[in-house]
């Protein structure tokens, strides 16, 4: 006792440090958060589309670890994954419908008032400008299920047509490219091929820090293989690569055109391959004739061995896979650098087999939900609003008259902005995501925003930048207070459940449409949309005989014990009927019929699949199409007044687009710097008389911001970088789109920098 | 909010779906829905059911085969090539660790260099170093830490400390973080517990990339190695501790190569109970020793009235300092627990001392009262007084000459310890002759002033002068080419902390050289009146307080300029 008080080995302090076994496979954790029950559920943050396990005290989560038995992350994690919970308690949560007053304060409502002012609001918007009047933007952030319930409600309950996703931001080139390159939306890879190349091709991507848990997979790669990473910058991805060109910004379709003559006039491709499975080969050939070695060194700034180096590494890699990212979907000529890197994986026959692929790696944890079941640019199941048996097919499955589902697409997300300019759109909803920091020439969105005659915001945080130009707030819950799938980059459809309950009034996204729809007048439409399991089964119906047949996944509970599945999964019935082609779509043709075998409950898929494996496309002629087009050049080239060109991207792996999520985690805002920063090159830094740490002020022709000056050479010369997240960065970039996915080319404009003026005494 | 709502839908009934709903029926049903969980029943668990955790068969590798034998122990090791910057171990640290909201234990800096044609990023993830000497259980008055002697493991004793922090200030690697709400400082034990049965570290079996591993290393090798290897980039040299981290690598970094952090400059933590108590502790040795220095050049019986108002103001003021000091631990009531760490720690050395110091000048105030109490003990007791609380000073400066950081050396810190004293002593003198006028009777005082008035006075402006001077040299840094620790501090002085540093300039002209030399102007030594009317109170007052304020300035600045060595850090803005 006395020696105790003169030297206690133990006591209160520390026991608050304990650690016990967690027991359920888990290995010690702190002895306050034991669990009595885990449980797991897929990440919702990224679309690499992680397995975490909820450690659970009555019900409800109170830690949680990385899954170690899931296909896609081995137990592993990234910073948010970790801190996914921490988030839920924030003080910025929405925990009441909010409505904006005559003062511009917002009032705390009951959700009746709210729902009364919603309908009425946006009824009397359609009375006197037409249904159409009003539109929405969504995310690729929700559940499946809450995707497909908006795009019902809104498109067959409310009479609405226009409503895009924030999935536009995002993954918009890669849909397009795959669509007209391979007959359907197809990402053909499993994660696996991370590790069974020997030859890995990253093209716009910094997997280190977009998508750290697919970096992982690279690095359980046992092949030694050469790394090749194709970006401006040297990122942490571009350091770990055995060959990194750096590329002039959108100089990458040069670069991929003349590494096509390269191989081609080498005689590196696999004619027979070309032969069989694809078409337009020759007047690919013929297009990539003046890509010559000096032309494409002038238009990429790389060097001739640099480029032929790379040329020879693909024919000499046995199993090469091509994988891109935002570096190549945001770009004014997003969708034809896609196929040329589509072209590159189909000329040498790199597709099909384990270890290769032309790979999109898209961003948000549902951006695939989004691309088949959001019902904005493709009907519900990849369908087409346009073909009629597809509209017969939906409305049957959803019990609904066909004659309420619109006979033609949405407007893509800056169409409807723009019609909001012109007066035609009036009303919009927003769901799940930020368009007033993340969409591009912010100034400008921001100024679109408030023209609205009514603007209702759906979100977890009554604090974003958009909920706060709102006229009602509606609280909704987030990820892990809700149940649903996400399907994640490599096709997986894999279950979130809710394990948290929601502040306050809060109500998830699906049982705010319902309310919705009760207190619009459509609710006996959707009388069937009772739970988020009811409206999977009518989503598996839908896919039917589609490329994203997933028929044979049983209920959430076969998902949650396969640990995912990926599309195509159909079950026995689906599998008689042949696949339904994309271009004849009345006419289903023989050969898009998929080498899959129907799954019954002994023998399943196997857990990591890829497509294309018979060679077989989606196109009528089962070819895949070689597409390619002469490049264009930047829209806006720097000049002497904005002499740098600004590249912008993720800056940490523990933040998270807008940050709405991550900025209410302590720890992750201890990992990345709280300002804004701008990488420089010290070469310009040295001309402009700018050092280390200094404040400097970017302009661009659309607006300013300042940041914190970081001098480094991972920068060319003539070129700044400037993570995403800060709110100020969009107020710089141009509104420039791709002309095919209409998405926005964030990634190149032109601004200056100078110095800001200096706070110390010499 | 929430458990309104909760305890309102608790009452409800389960809801009859089939019947047709009112719209109040229909909300009350979704909001019960939405605060039920039921992901238990409804989906089965799976999971390994022996003892050995399913993430096992991927850190398995990741571990050493044997336990350390002796001449060895456990260390991290990183490989540098696979470490990406995801800084999952950070987190992953603080959810298996049951961390504080704000708290972690590892982090991840940045190193940078190279050229436009070369360039070099490499993230660094470093934690505790579990060093053969750690700094931090040197420091430790408390003996709070102890190294294991099979695994080498540095650990914490939570319920020991008792928050002075000293253990912050020492460590190289800045490992150790205070905790203001538990009073505590708290640390990375290397999962200790996990290891002892067969369980990675949280941050090795979180690390995507399996870039941190635990290794046995032998100890001699450590000790070699620190000899020539240089560690990190701009890492603090490791021969101070011999940190048993090893870091691998197969890259050549460039030269250039640094921290993403390195020309940042961020002022430190200032720790005003420490200043406090330095300053006044300083302030009553130098009271005492400039009283004892009168003693030997006086006349005993001059200085009747005014040596036990010096006395009783030295003390004083040292006591208030004593009790500032226990305001900078965490936890106070276990001050008694400081003595116990006499044998290594600086900090309990000083404790000590000052204890003594405390109770000789007690008795030396007390014993000053008396009237005609014998001269000659009154020296010896004196030298005591004074012997104590120079040695007292001394362990002070040595707290901080132990963190071998350059701005504290020893040189500069006994400097400025003794100059404060000095300045402060006469200040105090100043202070006491002012209040022996307004007390005592005794018609020698003025005596007394005419006599050492003019040369308190100059000693004063000198000693002022000089250690203004001594300190502006400081400025001499920001020539310096390389960034270099002084430089650092001299720059946190003219930029961040340039309102602090302007005041400590002001007030000590202002105390030790612009009220010295009014008194000197104001001086009457012809005259037989008593020096010190109103005015010249005033000016005395003002004197003894911008000295003083001066001076807490100037350790003010000591903590928060102090360039702090630490592991590479990431980019800040």
């Amino acid at each position: 006792m006395i020696h105790d008080l003169l030297h206690a080995r133990t006591g209160p302090l520390t026991r608050e440090l304990l650690r016990t076994p967690g027991e359920f496979g888990l290995g010690q954790v702190p002895a306050t958060s034991k669990p009595d029950a885990t449980t797991r559920l897929v990440c919702g943050y990224c679309s690499t589309g992680c397995g975490l396990t909820a450690h659970l005290q009555s019900g409800e989560a109170i830690n949680l670890s990385p899954t170690t038995e899931y296909p896609v992350n081995l137990g592993m994690a990234c910073p948010k994954g970790w801190e996914a919970l921490t988030v839920l308690d924030s003080p910025d949560r929405a925990v009441s419908p909010r409505l904006k007053n005559s003062r511009g304060q917002f009032d705390a409502v009951d959700w009746n008032r709210a729902l009364s002012e919603f309908t009425g609001r946006f009824q009397a918007i359609q009375a006197a400008h037409g249904p159409q009047s009003v539109a929405f933007l969504s995310t690729g952030q929700m559940v499946t299920e809450e995707m497909a319930f908006l795009g019902a409600l809104t498109k067959f309950g409310m009479g609405l047509l226009h409503g895009d996703g924030n999935t536009r931001q995002c993954m918009a080139t890669a849909v397009v490219a795959y669509k007209q390159a391979f007959g359907f939306d197809a990402p053909p890879y499993t994660y696996a091929d991370f590790e069974e190349s020997d030859v890995i091709v990253l093209i716009g991507s910094n997997l280190c820090i977009a998508h750290p848990i697919m970096w992982e997979r690279v690095m359980r790669n046992p092949h030694s293989p050469e790394i090749i990473v194709i970006d401006p910058r040297m990122t942490e991805t571009a350091m770990n690569a055995t060959q990194h060109l750096p590329v002039t910004p959108k100089g990458d379709l040069a670069l991929l055109y003349g590494v096509a003559r390269l191989l081609i006039q080498n005689g590196w491709i696999d004619e027979t391959y070309i032969d069989e499975h694809t078409s337009g080969f020759e007047q690919f050939r013929q297009f990539v004739e003046p890509f010559t070695l000096s032309e494409v060194t002038t238009q990429t700034g790389l060097t001739s061995a640099q480029i032929e180096r790379f040329a020879e590494t693909i024919h000499r890699g046995q199993r090469v896979s091509f994988w891109w990212t935002m570096g190549v979907n945001q770009s004014h000529q997003g969708v034809r650098t896609a196929q040329a890197i589509i072209n590159l994986a189909l000329m040498t026959g790199n597709i099909g087999r384990p270890g290769t692929g032309a790979n999109s790696i898209t961003g948000q944890c549902n951006a695939m939900g989004s691309r088949l079941f959001s019902n904005t640019t493709n009907l519900l199941g990849g369908h087409e609003f346009a073909n009629p048996q597809h509209r017969e097919k939906v409305a049957d499955i959803l019990g609904i008259d066909p004659n309420v589902i619109p006979t033609e697409s949405s407007w893509a997300y800056h169409e409807i902005l723009e019609g909001v300019l012109k007066g035609k759109i009036r009303g919009l909803w927003v769901i799940c995501t930020n368009t007033a920091h993340s969409w591009i020439n912010q100034n400008m969105a921001r100024d679109i925003l408030s023209r609205l005659d009514f603007l209702v915001v759906q979100d977890m945080y009554h604090t974003t930048e958009t909920a706060r130009m709102a006229d009602l707030i509606l609280p909704a819950a987030g990820w892990g207070e809700k149940d649903g799938t996400f399907i994640n980059s490599e096709r997986r459809v894999g279950v979130v459940k809710k394990v948290r309950k929601a502040p306050g009034q809060a109500l998830s996204d699906f049982n705010i449409f319902r309310l919705v729809a009760h207190h619009w007048g459509c609710g006996a439409m959707f009388d069937k949309w009772t739970s988020p399991a009811a409206v999977f089964e009518m989503l598996k119906q839908c896919t039917r005989g589609m490329p994203c047949d997933i028929t044979g996944i049983r209920d959430y509970q076969h998902l949650d014990r396969e640990g995912g599945i990926q599309w195509p999964y159909p079950d026995a019935e689906s599998i008689q009927v042949p696949v339904t082609n994309r271009d004849e779509l009345t006419d289903p043709v023989e050969n898009s019929k998929h080498n899959v075998t129907a799954p019954n409950d002994d023998s399943h898929l196997a857990s990591e699949r890829r497509l294309f494996e018979d060679g077989r496309f989606f196109h009528s002629d089962s070819r895949a199409k070689f597409l390619f087009e002469e490049s264009r050049p930047l829209t806006e080239n720097p000049s002497s007044q904005f002499p740098f060109l600004l590249l912008t991207g993720r800056g940490s792996a523990s933040q998270w687009h807008t940050q709405t999520r991550t900025q209410s985690s302590a720890i992750l805002r201890k990992l990345y710097p709280q300002q804004p920063f701008v990488e420089l090159n010290p070469q310009d830094a040295r001309q402009l008389a700018i050092q280390q740490d200094e404040q400097v002020h970017i302009t661009s022709q659309r607006g300013e911001m300042t940041a914190t000056a970081f001098l480094t050479h991972n920068v060319q010369p003539g070129q700044v970088f400037i993570p995403m997240h800060y709110a100020a960065t969009n107020q710089l970039t141009d509104a420039v789109f791709d002309p095919y996915s209409k998405q926005p080319a964030y990634k190149a404009c032109a601004v200056s920098v100078s110095k800001l003026g200096r706070t110390s005494l010499v | 909010m929430t458990s309104t709502v909760h305890s309102q839908l608790d009452q409800q009934e389960t809801f009859n779906i089939t019947r047709p709903l009112t719209g109040d029926d229909f909300l009350a049903q979704l909001l019960h829905e939405q605060q039920s969980l039921t992901a238990v029943e409804e989906f089965s668990q799976s999971h390994s059911a022996g003892t050995v955790p399913a993430q096992a068969k991927y850190y398995a590798k990741l571990m050493p085969v044997k336990a350390p034998q002796p001449g060895e122990q456990y260390a991290f090791e990183v490989n540098l090539d696979a470490c990406s910057g995801c800084k999952a171990c950070v987190v992953a640290c603080h959810a298996l660790n049951g961390l504080d909201e704000q708290e972690t234990w590892r982090d991840v800096g940045l190193l940078v260099g190279g050229t436009t044609t070369n360039p070099v990023i490499q993230h660094v993830t470093t934690a505790c170093h579990h060093c053969l000497e750690p700094a931090c259980m040197t420091a430790c008055p408390v003996d709070a830490y102890e190294k294991d002697e099979t695994t080498g493991i540095v650990r914490h004793l939570d319920d020991q400390c008792f928050g002075c922090q000293y253990c912050t200030l020492a460590c190289p690697y800045d490992v150790p973080k205070y905790h203001s709400g538990k009073g505590i400082v708290r640390k990375c034990d290397m999962c200790v517990d996990r290891l002892s049965s067969g369980e990675a570290p949280a941050c090795v079996q979180s690390c995507p990339h399996e870039a941190i591993a635990i290794r046995v290393v032998e100890v001699e090798t450590v000790r070699e190695n620190a000899e020539v290897d240089p560690f990190l980039p701009a890492a603090p040299e490791p021969h101070i501790t011999y940190p048993t981290t090893v870091f691998k690598t197969e890259r050549n970094f460039p030269r250039n190569t640094l921290p993403a952090d390195y020309y940042s400059i961020n002022p430190q933590h200032p720790h005003w109970p420490l200043i406090i108590m330095l300053v006044l502790t300083q302030l009553s040795v130098g009271t005492f020793a400039v009283g004892l220095i009168l003693e030997s050049l006086l006349a005993s019986s001059l200085l009747d009235s005014f040596r036990p108002i010096q006395a009783t103001l030295a003390l004083v003021l040292g006591l208030a300092a004593l009790g500032a000091s226990t305001l900078h631990l965490g936890r106070p009531q276990f001050a008694y627990r400081a003595i116990i760490g006499l044998r290594h720690s600086w900090l309990s050395r000083e404790i000590v001392a000052f204890g003594l110091f405390a109770a000789a000048a007690v008795s030396y105030s007390a014993v000053v009262w008396w009237p005609g109490g014998t001269s000659e003990r009154l020296a010896i007791l004196g030298g005591v007084v004074l012997m104590t609380g120079m040695i007292g000073l001394l362990c002070s400066a040595m707290i901080y000459v132990f963190t071998q950081r350059e701005y504290w050396n020893f040189s500069r810190t006994v400097s400025r310890f003794l100059m404060t004293g000095l300045i402060l002593g006469l200040a105090t003198t100043w202070l006491a002759l002012l209040l022996t006028t307004v007390v005592s009777q005794n018609d020698r005082v003025p005596q007394l002033l005419a006599r050492v008035g003019p040369a308190l006075a100059w000693s004063l402006m000198a000693a002022t002068a000089f250690k203004l001077l001594w300190e502006a040299a400081l400025f001499l840094h920001l020539f310096d080419r390389r960034n270099s620790p002084m430089k650092r501090s001299a720059r946190l002085m003219v930029g961040p902390l340039a309102s602090p540093l302007l005041m400590r300039f002001a007030a000590g002209l202002l105390g030790g050289i612009v009220m010295p030399g009014f008194l000197l102007l104001n001086s009457h030594p012809a005259a037989a009146l008593p020096m010190i009317d109103l005015k010249q109170g005033v000016i005395v007052g003002m004197l003894f307080a911008a000295c003083l304020l001066g001076e807490l300035m100037e350790r003010y600045l000591f903590f928060a300029a102090v360039s702090a060595p630490r592991m590479p850090g990431g980019l800040r803005s």
